[in-house]
């Protein structure tokens, strides 16, 4: 068993949530999405977060529209469609319970 | 002039040169395959095309160029990430552990001491960095082959800068397809020129059949002998450093003992003076030295992948200061020759009294067989050959001849008389020496002595253990070879040398023995076995009776 593949499966995990989480404070481009996952060091290369995004979208959690842009071809907007807001609050509670249990489990008993 | 192609990314041409082109097409293609089970592929590439040309774009402008190169495609690929990144991996029950060469060797710019090259290589091996480093220092104190090395991994393997790189660095899956890549990329490129431009399909097949069969021995044969190539730079080095090193006489790096002659700074002033010749030597293997280090160096970045921006620079200036080297080399040696042109010969002569002789021989207390020392400006040089000859005369004596070389004769005899070697007689014995001794400043050139002992007949003479480095085929009547003449007594013959306390068993050689033990066992055999058919026969006649 390979640490660096059960690292890479819980960034996975936390993946999705991540990216609605950031869209829920406020409509991003697909490379601002990827400027803060990066800097939180969850993602290691872009490659990753375009099926992705596209999965996301196939299943009516994000929408976007065409903006254009002074810096090459125009760029897709994200935002999160209603049904994906739903989904981002129901995600919101399960990571908190897991973290809260998480938490419980590995911290060392008073 | 150079080659650019256009393509069209997201509505917006992009030009870009040969090289950068091939990797780019590449790349798409390799990220279109890995995409291609995905249910939106199309609309994913269109994104991922979109973004390609947003960074080309913003390059461009950084850059204030109209040409993307292969350092833009390379940096797209270190962003974008390898073609197996962009699978979803959740979508598979088991994921696919990212292929072959995910493992490479980097410098670790996170735990390192000096350049990071010994915790990239525990990285890569697993290994706490602590017990490469203790290697290495190992390899420094004994050798400079510590040094060498690390300098030269320094150069070759690139920096993990990247989170992705410092993640390969300890990634999985150690082999030498990095290598083999090498040689399939210019392979890859012939092959599918040859495809476009062959007019005629069969023979554009059967050249492809056969050039694929040629390209996979070639590509062997490739791989091999990039390797002995490496390992022979690498040896080259060391020896060349091993030179450099034994002129300064610097601890740990003069490894080189040219068969006892030359080690040390001893050996090289001796032969080389202190003056331009020793110079040119030293800058001459040192330059020399250069053109085998860059090429490893060339080599192991591109098996580490690692972009060197200077590498057209490295190998004209690694062959240019490999032929300035060779040139000075050959020039310091040459006229060094014209040194050795003349040779001559004194001779000595010196009356001994008595007529038995203990010969022993100063021997020098540091001795490891070298032909050189210096010491209180004065060379030593251990090139002294002793012989025992029959006289005529009544007396025995003792003949010293030296032998030198000069740029001319006069020369030549002045060093031939500028030997100093001491010789004493005390009662019954005789003292040699090992050594001669010359001014430091007539350097070494061919100096040698052939000491001769003259014995009129009767004489008697003890060869001491101590003269066995001297000793130079002495003739004797039992045909002993030299080293087991010592510790005899010998006297001198009508017939020649002869030993007086040598027991005979002495002169057989184990073999020898070995055979007559045998010879004398199947004798005994032979016998038992007669006297046994005989005893049979009496035994038969007494039953007849």
């Amino acid at each position: 068993m390979k640490i660096e593949n059960t690292k890479a499966q819980m960034r996975k995990g936390v993946l999705e949530y991540c990216i609605l989480g950031i869209l829920s404070k406020g409509d991003a481009y697909a490379s601002d999405i990827i400027t803060r996952l990066k800097s939180a060091e969850l993602i290691v290369v872009e490659g990753t977060l375009y099926p992705l995004l596209t999965r996301l979208k196939n299943a009516d959690l994000l929408e976007y529209r065409w903006e254009e842009s002074n810096a090459g071809p125009p760029r897709k907007y994200y935002s999160l469609s209603a049904q994906g807001r739903a989904f981002q609050l129901e995600l919101k509670d399960t990571w908190e319970n897991l973290n809260n249990a998480v938490e419980q489990l590995t911290s060392t008993p008073s | 002039m150079n080659k650019t192609i256009n393509i069209n990314l997201a509505g917006i041409i992009f030009h870009l040169d040969e090289v950068a082109y091939d990797k780019f097409k590449t790349y798409l293609y390799h990220v279109k395959t890995a995409l291609g089970k995905e249910e939106s592929g199309e609309e994913i590439i269109a994104d991922v095309e979109a973004r390609i040309a947003e960074i080309f774009h913003l390059r461009m402008k950084e850059n204030g160029s109209q040409v993307v190169g292969l350092s833009d495609v390379e940096f797209i690929i270190e962003t974008l990430g390898q073609p197996e990144a962009f699978v979803d991996e959740s979508d598979n029950e088991e994921p696919k552990t990212s292929s072959k060469d995910t493992r490479r060797f980097f410098r670790n710019p996170d735990e390192k001491v000096i350049g990071g090259v010994c915790s990239g290589i525990g990285a890569y091996f697993d290994i706490d960095p602590v017990w490469i480093r203790v290697l290495f220092l190992i390899l420094l104190f004994f050798t400079g082959i510590g040094f060498i090395t690390y300098v030269i991994l320094w150069a070759a393997i690139p920096e993990a800068k990247t989170t992705a790189q410092k993640l390969q660095m300890r990634g999985e899956a150690v082999n030498l397809n990095n290598i083999e890549k090498l040689f399939t990329k210019v392979e890859d490129y012939t092959s599918t020129e040859k495809i476009k431009t062959g007019v005629n399909s069969f023979v554009s097949f059967i050249v492809n059949g056969i050039g694929s069969i040629f390209s996979f021995v070639f590509k062997f044969i490739g791989v091999f002998l990039a390797i002995i190539g490496a390992f022979i730079a690498f040896i080259l080095i060391v020896a060349l450093l091993g030179i450099f090193g034994s002129t300064w006489n610097l601890e740990g790096f003069n490894f080189i003992n040219l068969n006892g002659y030359i080690y040390g700074l001893d050996g090289a002033q001796a032969i080389f003076g202190s003056g331009w010749r020793l110079l040119a030597l030293r800058v001459g293997t040192l330059l020399t030295l250069l053109m085998p280090l860059f090429a490893l160096v060339v080599f192991l970045a591109k098996i580490f992948g690692r972009e060197l921006t200077n590498s057209k620079l490295l190998s004209f200036s690694g062959i240019a200061s490999f032929i300035v080297g060779l040139i000075l080399i050959f020039f310091s040696a040459g006229s060094l020759a014209t040194d050795f042109r003349e040779r001559s010969t004194e001779t000595n002569q010196i009356t001994l009294s008595g007529s038995s002789f203990d010969i022993t021989a100063d021997i020098l207390e540091d001795d490891q067989g070298f032909l050189f020392d210096v010491e209180d400006e004065l060379l030593h040089i251990e090139n002294v050959r002793f012989n025992i000859e029959a006289t005529r005369s009544s007396t025995a004596s003792l003949e010293l001849k030296h032998a030198a070389s000069g740029r001319n004769h006069s020369e030549a005899r002045q060093r031939a008389q500028s030997f100093d070697y001491p010789t004493a007689q005390e009662g019954e014995e005789l003292r040699l020496s090992e050594y001669f001794t010359v001014p430091k400043e007539s350097l070494y050139r061919g100096q040698d002595l052939k000491v001769t002992l003259r014995l009129p007949v009767g004489a008697t003479v003890y060869l001491d253990e101590s003269i066995e480095n001297i000793m130079y085929d002495i003739q004797n009547v039992q045909d002993i070879y030299d080293g087991d003449m010592l510790g005899h007594l010998w006297k001198m013959t009508p017939e020649g040398l002869s030993c007086s306390d040598c027991s005979t068993i002495e002169y057989y050689n184990a073999e020898e023995l070995e055979e007559n033990i045998e010879d004398n066992l199947e004798e005994m055999e032979d016998n038992i076995e007669r006297k046994l058919e005989e005893l049979e026969l009496e035994l038969k006649k007494l039953k007849d009776r």
